[in-house]
């Protein structure tokens, strides 16, 4: 047996493939776009090498680094703080009903399999203030906010309106990942509870809270990366402006590398959003463990 | 496991056929490596003949790529279409000699994907660009030919309405880079009935004509502007002719004597502000469809814009041509916003003659007459077009053309760089949305002093 | 005493029963936020775009089934509904084998670098896509690449590894040592314990990676777009954008796309939701 999962060959054979692809297709080109960020790199030039030039000017002089740095906390802690929230809730709600679970349970979920660009023109439009919601509201009388033109705050109603969306089209993971969980748990430690004189809702704060924290662990990393990455949704619904309120770090790569083909200075958002994901997942390793995919 | 070995069959079946696709395409890319410079004759379809004597020899048919920012099937937009006739009717007319595929995105993704392109060497035969820093953009690394020569032979560049002239957008150190295909004009565009029922008879020629006149209309209980501040460059084009009324010289402000802090900049904006009282409510959110939409459903009388949007009025309305006045924007000295399509060559292209062959079915009289009379865009040629053919807009469009003193670029395209102009275009909607103006244009000079002061 | 108790009871009853209307009543207006924008969607798209600006919330005043014709046929939706297909149909079988395989030899096989190859390819999933876009871009067009599906299929490929990795780990690790010892008395190799024991037993997690993966490519966009200009070679997401004009938007055929892209991967979830869930669920009861 040991001499089985100690063989060599066949390990080499197993890994290989997932090896080479990985090193070929993120690892190089990773550490061509370290490059590429110290140098001046703008398309149709060579780049030609400039240290930490860009750094400098990222750092301590871009304005629009400062918001999309915001904004992107915001979005982050936001999207783990109510997905964890409402994903329980729903879970909560779920288990304990039995007519029509399944249809509730299709319904939430499905915008997760949908296409976030198609999704973010569909919202665009509904939140435009002459076509959407405020032409219902006005109906009733209430003139409706300029929902994704308003900049007022320090984080802005374009954002929490976007993070509304992105809670919208997105719980529905989280919803599943604890159903998966909550479901999993052993029935006789309810019974037990309910013997002790524990209502329902005790019973979610002592009994199913404390056995499913490794699932939210895994939630919680999942959706603070995939929100550091978020792109889809910003840039349909906003094109992250106006005036760049509504910038996200990834929108600004884009802008920046795509719009102005500024490679380089585009290379070095990119290294910095890097950088980012690497320390929140360390973080989240560090604290609320996580050692595989315990469901 | 009858299942397995179906999937994996089907997979394979599958990468096979991709590695089939695969290889057909190098092959396409390997063809056609003859590009000796065939000297031009004196007659398109002379040359046409020409070379298809030359090549069914050789039996090779010269492929070339025209990249354009419009899916060719999918657009409605009519000069879209147009252009689709010129590359079916090139594609017709050379079969068996030259080819040309459209590679089209839409124009969100265009520059990206050409530059893209550029990088990696692969760079269209021919490509569609506006002029100001995007066409400066490739002419300076020389990704864009020098077409001047090709011009003066067999009188093409005499076709063009004022000669030479016609290029001077297109033109870097006496050389000619790009060949413009049609002349947009923006305008402001009114619905007479609604001028009519507020009493206004005669068209406001200066500024406070132009307040007077949305006063007068609002009495009368209409909104006297449609614009779009969500889609940014609707709005920067409005502060584009009050920069320019209030004589900001953008050549001083690219070399540092001039300031976007200055007072006829102030004063610009503040007068961008003053007529933003006249706006819809919506202005704010509103995209550039729904601006132009107000207009033609007739919820308000007046819409700033480029006269591409004749042909999306008339084709959303058709009732309303007749109600649909023009004149140019007040104020400004007789001067007009103009753009221009253009088409550059790429300097590596294998087939120099077909790309120019190509390009003159853009500017030969069934295009030019077709962008008349159904796109309602300028010719850029001396053709004779029949008027009562085209839209009824177009001909007042192209009097306030021909009665401009001269004409200037879009504002956002005619500044330093692209990321400038995009600069602008945000500092306008941030001012009208409410920062600020000091503010608000000192962001537009703090990136001068960052980028391009330095 | 025991009256009082029956009584706490029948109000508790009642308390319950009234908490569950709340609840009901509370998930279905959540499902009416659910569905109202899609249906929405569904009833624009048979407008027309006059229509749309003049009233937006209306019902269709006729039918406009052309819409869908000409977003079929303008759009060329047909071709790249089997160039979509064809990209995550292989990039799902590739990801499923070789991140199986991967997993496999990170979960159950005993070396020094397991759990460094793991943080390596988990890394993977930290990474946003743009930041390798322009590098990869060079290297693919200069090794013939672009304009053809296997140069998204190999992205696509490795992008979906680190998940598939990451849950395949998950269910390999979970499976009992007994089942390899014995494989082993028999004398099975390494290649026939993967095949035979781990691969039929993690169905449920190939399942689930396999879905995701699907789900995912489908809809990328960024890739594809700017790896592939060629008309017939266009993936769905890529050719939605072929309705917004320079100038204007052609929303109706626009909208109508969209419900043609999204009918695929509706179809595939309604089927499978289930699965799904089980598979997540018999996931959740080995942990």
């Amino acid at each position: 047996m040991e001499k089985l999962l100690r063989n060599k060959k066949a390990i080499i054979i197993f890994v290989a493939p997932a090896f080479l692809l990985f090193t070929f297709v993120l690892f190089i080109p990773i550490c061509q776009s370290i490059y590429y960020s110290l140098c001046s790199y703008d398309a149709l030039t060579k780049p030609e090498f400039i240290g930490l030039e860009n750094y400098k000017q990222l750092l301590f002089n871009d304005k629009t680094m400062r918001i999309a740095l915001k904004n992107s906390m915001f979005f982050m802690i936001f999207s783990c703080v109510s997905q964890l929230i409402v994903g329980l809730l729903l879970a909560a709600f779920l288990t304990n009903i039995e007519k029509g679970r399944n249809f509730f349970k299709n319904v939430y979920y499905l915008p997760c399999v949908l296409s976030s660009a198609a999704l973010g023109l569909l919202w665009m439009f509904i939140f435009s203030p002459k076509l959407g919601i405020n032409q219902i509201l006005a109906t009733w009388g209430i003139e409706g906010p300029l929902w994704l033109m308003d900049v007022r705050g320090f984080i802005n109603l374009p954002m929490k309106v976007i993070a509304f969306v992105a809670l919208w089209q997105y719980v529905g993971q989280s919803m599943m990942l604890y159903m998966a969980q909550i479901s999993g748990i052993d029935k006789s430690l309810y019974e037990a509870a309910y013997i002790d004189g524990a209502t329902k809702p005790k019973a979610f704060l002592h009994v199913t809270l404390p056995l499913i924290r490794p699932m939210v662990a895994t939630a919680m990393s999942l959706n603070c990366i995939g929100s550091l990455k978020f792109f889809d949704l910003v840039f349909n619904m906003t094109e992250a402006g106006p005036n760049h309120q509504t910038e996200v770090l990834a929108t600004h790569l884009y802008t920046q590398g795509f719009k102005y083909f500024k490679y380089g200075y585009a290379s070095a958002i990119g290294v910095v959003l890097l950088i980012l994901c690497l320390i929140i997942t360390f973080i989240i390793n560090k604290y609320i463990k996580v050692d595989s995919y315990e469901m | 496991m009858k299942r397995k070995v179906l999937s994996v069959l089907l997979s394979t079946a599958m990468v096979a056929s991709l590695l089939v696709g695969c290889g057909s395409g190098s092959t396409e890319s390997a063809s056609g490596s003859d590009s000796s410079a065939a000297t031009e004759s004196a007659d398109t379809t002379e040359a046409a003949s020409d070379t298809a004597a030359a090549d069914s020899a050789s039996g090779e048919v010269q492929e070339i790529t025209w990249m354009f920012w419009d899916d060719l099937n999918a657009t409605e937009d009519l000069i879209s279409l147009g252009y689709k006739d010129v590359v079916d009717r090139f594609n017709a007319d050379y079969e068996g000699v030259y080819h040309v595929t459209p590679v089209t995105t839409n124009l969100e993704e265009y520059y990206t994907k050409l530059n893209a392109l550029v990088a990696s060497g692969q760079t269209p035969d021919v490509f569609i660009v506006s002029p100001g820093p995007n066409l400066d953009a490739y002419v300076e690394p020389g990704v864009a030919a020098d077409l001047t020569d090709y011009l003066k032979q067999d009188g093409w560049m005499d076709t063009f309405n004022g000669g030479e002239g016609a290029f001077s957008q297109q033109t870097y150190d006496g050389k000619i880079y790009a060949v413009p295909l049609n002349i947009a004009a923006a305008c402001v565009f009114y619905n007479t009935e609604m001028f009519a029922n507020a009493g206004i008879d005669t068209m406001p020629t200066d500024w406070d004509g132009m307040m007077d006149a949305c006063q007068k209309l609002q009495d009368a209980g209409y909104t006297p502007l449609t614009i779009s501040a969500g889609t940014a460059w609707c709005l920067s084009m409005l502060a584009g002719y009050l920069c320019d009324a209030e004589g900001v010289d953008l050549d001083a402000i690219d070399a540092g004597t001039a300031h976007w802090t200055d007072p006829n900049v102030v004063s610009a904006t503040n007068k961008m502000l003053e007529i933003s009282k006249y706006f819809q409510p919506t202005a704010a959110g509103d995209t550039n469809d729904v601006a132009t939409a107000n207009f033609y459903n007739e919820e308000a009388a007046m819409l700033i814009q480029g006269s591409w949007a004749i042909a999306q009025i008339n084709g959303s309305n058709p009732d309303f041509e007749s109600k649909c006045g023009v004149f140019a924007f007040p104020g400004t000295d007789g001067r007009v916003i103009a753009k221009s399509d253009s088409l550059a060559m790429s300097s590596t292209t294998e087939h120099p003659e077909a790309v120019i062959a190509f390009m003159k079915y853009f500017t030969d009289d069934t295009a030019q007459k077709y962008t008349a009379e159904v796109g309602g865009k300028i010719p850029v040629t001396t053709v004779e077009y029949d008027t009562s053919a085209a839209p009824a807009q177009l001909a007042y469009v192209m009097d306030v053309f021909s009665n401009a003193k001269s004409t200037f670029g879009f504002y956002n395209e005619s500044l330093a760089s692209t990321e400038a102009g995009s600069t602008f275009d945000d500092a306008m909607v941030s001012i009208y949305l409410g920062t600020p103006v000091e503010e608000g244009l000192q962001t537009i000079e703090d990136f001068y002093v960052n980028n391009v002061w330095q | 005493m025991r009256c009082k108790n029956r009584k706490e009871d029948e109000d508790n009853m009642k308390k319950a029963s009234i908490a569950k209307i709340a609840i009901y009543i509370f998930l279905i207006l959540l499902a009416f936020i659910y569905l109202a924008p899609l249906v929405w969607m569904l009833f624009v798209s048979v407008k027309d775009n006059a229509e749309i600006f003049s009233s937006p919330f209306a019902l269709p005043q006729r039918i406009q089934w052309e819409n869908y014709t000409f977003a079929w046929t303008a759009g060329l939706l047909g071709k790249a509904t089997l160039n979509s297909a064809i990209v995550c149909v292989v990039t799902l079988i590739l990801s499923m084998i070789i991140g199986s395989m991967a997993a496999f030899a990170i979960a159950r096989m005993r070396w020094k670098f397991a759990k460094l190859m793991m943080t390596y390819f988990m890394i993977g999933m930290m990474v946003p896509v743009h930041c390798v876009l322009i590098p990869l871009f060079k290297t693919f067009s200069a090794m013939g690449l672009y304009n053809s599906l296997l140069g998204l299929i190999i992205p696509y490929t490795t992008f979906s590894l680190p998940i598939t990795i990451f849950i395949m780990t998950g269910f390999f690790e979970n499976m009992p040592r007994e089942l390899f010892e014995a494989a082993c008395i028999d004398g099975c190799t390494i290649y026939k314990c993967f095949t035979t024991i781990a691969l039929p037993l993690s169905k449920t997690g190939l399942f689930v990676t396999g879905l995701m993966s699907f789900v995912a490519n489908w809809n990328e966009l960024l890739l594809a777009m700017v790896f592939i200009s060629d008309d017939t070679k266009k993936t769905l997401p890529v050719s939605l954008s072929k309705f917004v004009g320079p100038y204007n938007t052609n929303y109706v055929q626009m909208f109508a796309a969209i419900i043609i892209a999204i009918i695929p991967t509706v179809i595939v979830y309604c089927c499978f939701s289930n699965q799904i869930v089980d598979g997540l669920t018999a996931g959740a009861v080995k942990g």
